[in-house]
Parts: C-alpha cells; structure tokens; sequence
C-alpha cells in the first residue's frame, strides 16, 4: 500500500492510501466529532456531523467517508466547519423528540452515556434553536423481551441497521418511507418481537442515543458509577468476552468485549438471560434430618459427608461442565487422592475429536473463504459461531453444510449434502486458501479419519456442548457413567434440565440453586456462581479463557477449593488419628 | 456608588426547585445584593416586576397556561435581558409530558377520574387561566439567556448573574452545562 502525504490542521502527515481522513486524523490524535461512525461498522457519512473544510473540494466532506489522497489539505476547526457542527446538532434536536429530562442515559457533561447528549454539551448548546413539536410523541416499541426502542430519541443514523448487517448478519432491521417520515423497522415493518430479530443486542450497544435501551438496567447507573469487569461468557463453550456492568454488588448488564475473539458479538443466553438468575438460592449448608432438608453448620456437613463416604463404599464423583478448571482439576484430585477413587466424569457434555488439525479462531472463520459444517446447529448450541459463519457467507465465503437432516444454516450453503457425501463436500472446498471446518461430536469414526485428511493449512472449530468440556478433559474429566454406593455431585449453578442422577446410597449435592436434586440429596452444600468465581475454560478455539469474578458471593459460601479442602481434611483426619 | 442593577424574578409552570437552587449560592448572595437590587420574586414580600422595568428578569416553568402567558410577556416587557431558568423554562420540562395524552383526556384524568374525586367537573370560569400547551418560555417570549439543568446547579446560576453584573453574556460550558 503506497504512502499518501496529506495536510491536517497545518500538520504533515503520511497514510497509507485508502484511508479516510477520520481514520488517518484518529491515528493522530486529532478529534473530529462524530455520531452516525463506528468502528466496528462500515462508514455511512449519514450523520454529517464529522464535515471538514478540504481545499478544492466544492462542498465540506465527511471525513469518515472521503478517502485521503496526495497532497490533500483539510482543516477540521475552521469557523465554517464549526459552524456546520452546530448547524447538524441544532437541526438533530429539531427532529423527533430530544427530551433529556426523563432519558436513562441522560447526564451531565462527565456522566452522560448518550453520543448526541456529548456532543452538545461540547458545543455548548443551552437550548433548541429550532424547536421540535413538544406535543407528539413518536412510537416506543416494546414488543422485545429484553430491550425497547423509542423512536422519539432515534436519531437515524442506522448504526443498529449495520450492526445487524455486518456484525450479526441478520438483516433484520432497516427503514421505510423518507424525510421527516423515514422509521427504523423490523422486516417488513412489524413490532421487533415478532420479526426475525434473535436478540442479539448488538444494536443495543452500538446505539448512540437512548432510541434502544436495555430494559433491566435502565436508570440503574451512569458510566462512573457502575464498576465494569472484563470476563468470559459461561453460556456455551464459545467462550465470547464480556464485560460485566455492576452496581452495589448487583450485575446490571452484559456487553461484547470488542477487543475479545467474538469482536463485542454476543447472543440472547450471554448478554441477557444471565442477568436475571434464578431466585432459589441455596446460601447455607443443609442435612437430611427427619427425612427433612435443615440447615447444618459447615463443620457438621463436612464432617457427616467425611464419614457416609468412607463408610458406604466406593465413591462416584459428578461434575459440571459450567465449572472453571481448576474447580475441575481440584475435584479429580479430591476423588483421586484422598478418596482413592477413579470413579469420575462429568454430568454431560459432548467432545468431539480436538486432534483432527489445528484449531481455528473466531476471526479466522470471519475471514475463512470456505467453510465446511458438518453435523451440529451452531445457530442454536453455539449462537455466535452461527452467526459468524452467516457473515462469512455474507463476505462471499462458500459454506457447505453436510448433515442428514435440514439444519437452519442450509438457505445460506451454496450446498447442502448427506454426510455419506462428505467426500463430494471436500473436494468442492479444495480450491479455498482458508478453509475452515466446523464439526460436531457424535460423528462416525470415518467421518473424523476424512477431516484428519484435508491439506495441512485446514482449521477446525468442533462444535463442543457443554461450557468447559475441552478443560474437563485436559484433567482428566469426561462424560461417563459412575457407580458409586456413595455420590458427590458438584453441580455449581448449573440446571438440571430434567436429567436424573445415578442412584446412590448416600448423595451430596453442591449447588447454588434449589432444585430436584437437591430436593433428593442426604447433604447439600451451597455453591458459588459463575458470576462470583474465578478461574479459567477452554473454549471451542482450543484456548485457555479466564473467567473473571464480578461479583461478590453472599456471605459463608465457600469457593470449590475451600470446601474440597474441609472435607478431604475431614476424610484424612479420622486416617491420621487411626494411625497413631 | 454605582447604581445596582436590578433583578426581578417569577415562576410559571414550575416546581420552584430552580429558586432553591439560586438559593443555594448560600452565602454568595451577601456578594450578589451590593451589585443588584433584587426587587421582586416569588419568595420575597413583593411578586411582581414594578412598571418601571428591571435590567435583569428571570423566568423559571413552562408556559402552560393563560396566566403563565400572561407572566411571561409582562416580565419581558419589563426586563431588559430575560433569563430563562431551568430545563422547564428553556425546553418545557417534565410537564409537557402531559402534551401526549391531549389537553381533553389530561383535564379529565386530573379533575374527573382522580381515585379519590366525587362527580368531578373540569372547572371553566372566566376567572380561572385557560389550559395550554406545555411549551418552553421561548415559544411565547424571546428570551436572551438560557440556563437549562433541572435544576441547574447554584455555581451555574451564580455564574451567570456574576458574568451579567461584570457586564458580559455569559458563555454556559462545562460543568454550567446540564441538561439533566
């Protein structure tokens, strides 16, 4: 790419050419102000809040736009270009129905969250040079669970529309009609919850202004006074990055890290679902008097649990997949070296073969010129897998789906085969420089002997169930049956999704929510969530994620180390003092 | 001595949280009363602006009806330089909320199906202002100063005023600006 010299404000600089003049004046620490630009979105230049004075141009240019080209001269604090900034804002506030006043994202000039607030706030706007109709009220949407959009405070520069094109490629939204008429709409005009909208949210976060807003967090805390962690999603083993808002010990919302592998994308079960948990929290241990569940000190539990398992037998361990790690590996550990027991897997999962060729990255398969699927439903099991692998085809890349029943991925495949015709699949893809293929568990051994095969520069992303599955297995935890005359199972905050346990003569259930297995256990020990532990997954990338904690758990609630820590202190004890 | 300036202020539809807030210069207004005469507001003996005018008038609510109306252009004839107070006075504020419903149902909700009313009439007498529209001062009046916050802070009121008295319009930026 050639060099480009240009002019900025009296100041040389050098670009690569292809640049816009925002890109390059950014680079350099130059502020051109800006609303309907983002930069995880294609440039739009609708907003034309972003003009600049460029020498010889007829008109002022968008800078977010118009390409840098040798020897260009621009100046971005003229008089005229000031002038228009305000003129743009001014006209902004004409239209629709700007109330500040009763706004979630509404602030002062260091708290507000909302673009078109900051802006005018910068410019020193004190009032509506040209007032808008203070009696209509445009339309509010309520229709989606999660999140609702006011259109009074829309200010149409269709930032959500290209975030649902480019970044989620689900083409949901879009507008009709024109001039003061034109509306953001769903499909063919029809109340978002009814339209093909998967609640991603990801026009959520980029909506400058308050037209989308997030329905459980709203007026719960500006930007200075919540505390944002960086994490990992626990929804699925895709792992995406979050960063958690919280307040007072309270989780407000989930947002995409846009520096993370998943590019700030999240699905519904990440961003939104989690925010609400269930309410059954069990925070105290519990022991079965009376045929019923009382509460029991730690000692008590700890000790009874100690005793029962060495007195009924061989012991069986279960874990869940929604477990960090090193909770993982401490578990395997309890059984194996103080229990002297090998009888452990987890409560479910699915792992298929990881060995099959190098793994893929979320942003390799963004970028792959072929994809191949086979098996699986990554737009249900792993959302945001799906809806990379939709961008891709979007871009051009050529997907092949090869499985013997529809999936919902076919209309976007330029073929869809049986997977006896794998072959036929693979040669179609030879041509790809980037071939990516996407596999599920549950696959004949053949099928995974073929994939092995392909050309050395093939990556792979299996389709894993199950949260940590991949580091379940890297200590020595897979799914499997146990049989055990006594059995610990530590469910974490996991559901049980009307699957039963092995039967057993003594079970322990550790858990944080109340549920039939805890209503069935001889002992129950309260758990931590995935919100209040820290540790580390692997994900689908065959990389190691941390999971950061963001909150604080209630009072007396152990973490996984410090309650295997009690109990195999209490199993050892009685060993030690018989041995004296 | 120099002659002190003059100052009048009135509210229209407000909830008065603005004159707390120019309340709240606490002890600044020793400073303010030996440049300005504070002639009349709401909250001292006398209401009105006398005929002969003030150099400086303040304006704090929306106009919301006749009377408000009224107030409005009888301290803009009376005043020099107007300020508009607060986001109700600069952007019509949180009562014109009440424009969505319509004048109709708003009047009937108020003074018909209230829990706690008994066969409710919405009250007409030429004696009584007439319902409006919410709409900020400068829809009835041309105002010269706007000061939106709601309220806006005591440092941005006493801002403003000590700018006027050095004789300079006051420019509202930084931590003066809020439209909360």
């Amino acid at each position: 790419m050639a060099n480009v010299n240009i002019t900025i404000n009296g100041q040389k600089l050098q670009a690569e050419s292809g640049k816009t003049v925002l890109e390059v004046a950014r680079a350099n620490s130059i502020d051109i102000p800006v609303l309907c630009y983002h930069p995880a979105l294609s440039p739009q230049g609708s907003c034309r809040l972003c003009l600049v004075e460029v020498e010889k141009q007829r008109a002022l240019q968008p800078a977010c736009t118009f390409p840098i080209s040798e020897g260009m001269v621009v100046q971005t604090e003229s008089e005229k270009v000031q002038a228009s900034r305000k003129f743009v804002l001014e006209l902004l506030f004409s239209e629709r129905l700007h109330y500040c006043m009763y706004c979630p994202m509404s602030g002062g000039e260091a708290l507000t969250e909302c673009e078109l607030q900051a802006q005018a706030y910068r410019h020193g706007l004190t009032n509506w040079k040209y007032a808008p109709n203070t009696s209509k009220r445009w339309p509010v949407d309520a229709s989606r669970k999660y999140f609702l959009m006011d259109h009074s405070r829309c200010i149409l520069c269709r930032r959500c529309i290209r975030a649902c094109d480019e970044i989620v490629a689900n083409h949901t939204l879009g507008v009709r009609d024109r001039g003061t008429r034109t509306m953001i709409i769903a499909d063919g005009d029809v109340p978002f919850g009814e339209s093909s909208c998967v609640s991603c949210g990801t026009c959520l976060q980029v909506c400058p202004t308050g037209a989308l807003i997030d329905r459980r967090s709203a007026y719960m805390g500006l930007q200075t006074e919540v505390e944002r962690t960086k994490s990992t999603c626990m929804a699925c083993p895709v792992g995406c990055g979050i960063e958690a808002a919280t307040r007072s010990n309270q989780l407000l919302r989930v947002e995409g890290d846009w520096d993370a592998h998943n590019g700030g994308l999240l699905c519904v079960d990440g961003r939104f679902a989690v925010v609400e948990p269930p309410t059954d929290r069990i925070t105290v241990p519990m022991m079965r008097r009376d045929g019923e569940l009382v509460k029991a000190s730690w000692d008590e539990a700890a000790t009874a649990i100690a005793q029962r398992l060495q007195s009924t037998g061989p012991a069986a361990g279960l874990a869940s997949p929604r477990l960090p790690s090193e909770s993982l590996s401490a578990f395997r550990r309890f059984f194996r070296e103080v229990l002297g027991s090998d009888e452990v897997g987890l409560l479910y999962g699915e792992l298929p073969p990881v060995d099959v060729g190098p793994f893929a990255t979320l942003p390799e398969l963004s970028a792959a010129d072929g994809i191949l699927l086979v098996g699986g439903a990554p737009l249900r099991d792993q959302k945001v897998v799906g809806y990379t692998i939709k961008r891709a085809v979007d871009q051009g890349t050529t997907l092949i789906v090869v499985n013997d029943t529809p999936t919902d991925l076919d209309p976007y495949a330029t073929k869809s085969l049986k997977v006896a015709d794998l072959a036929q699949a693979t040669t179609a893809l030879a041509p790809s420089e980037r071939l990516v293929v996407v596999y599920a568990p549950g696959l004949a051994p053949e099928v995974y002997a073929s994939l092995r095969n392909l050309p050395a520069k093939t990556r792979f992303l299996p389709l894993i169930q199950g949260t940590n599955t991949a580091g379940a297995a890297r200590v020595g935890l897979t799914v499997r049956a146990v049989q055990g005359a006594g059995l610990f199972v530590m469910a974490g905050d996991d559901a049980t999704d009307g699957r039963s346990l092995p039967a057993a003569e003594f079970t322990v259930v550790q858990a944080a929510y109340r549920s039939a297995w805890t209503e069935a256990a001889d002992v129950v020990l309260p758990s931590r969530t995935w919100s209040e532990r820290s540790g580390h997954i692997v994900n689908i990338e065959g990389r190691e994620l941390p999971v950061v904690a963001f909150l604080e758990a209630p009072k007396g609630i152990k973490t996984d180390a410090a309650t295997l820590d009690l109990l195999a202190d209490r199993v050892v004890r009685p060993m030690r003092e018989a041995a004296r | 001595m120099a002659e002190k300036v003059t100052v009048a202020s009135d509210w229209l539809c407000g909830c008065a949280g603005c004159h707390m807030s120019l309340l709240d210069i606490d002890e600044r207004i020793v400073d303010l009363v030996q440049l300005a005469t504070l002639t009349s507001t709401p909250i001292t003996d006398l209401k009105h602006p006398s005929k002969d005018g003030v150099v400086v008038g303040i304006l704090e609510g929306g106009v919301n009806n006749s009377a408000n109306e009224e107030v409005a252009k009888t301290m803009r004839e009376r005043s020099k330089i107007l300020i508009a107070l607060g986001d109700c006075a600069v952007f019509g504020g949180i009562p014109t909320m009440r424009n969505f419903a319509g004048m109709d149902e708003a009047l009937r909700r108020a003074y018909v199906e209230t829990e706690s009313t008994v066969d409710g009439q919405v009250p007409h007498h030429e004696d009584i202002a007439v319902m409006q529209e919410c709409r900020p001062l400068d829809q009835v009046v041309p105002v010269d100063i706007y000061l939106p916050g709601c309220p806006p802070s005591a440092d941005a009121i006493w801002f403003v005023l000590s700018e006027l008295l050095a004789g300079r319009m006051p420019e509202l930026k930084g931590k003066y600006l809020d439209w909360h």
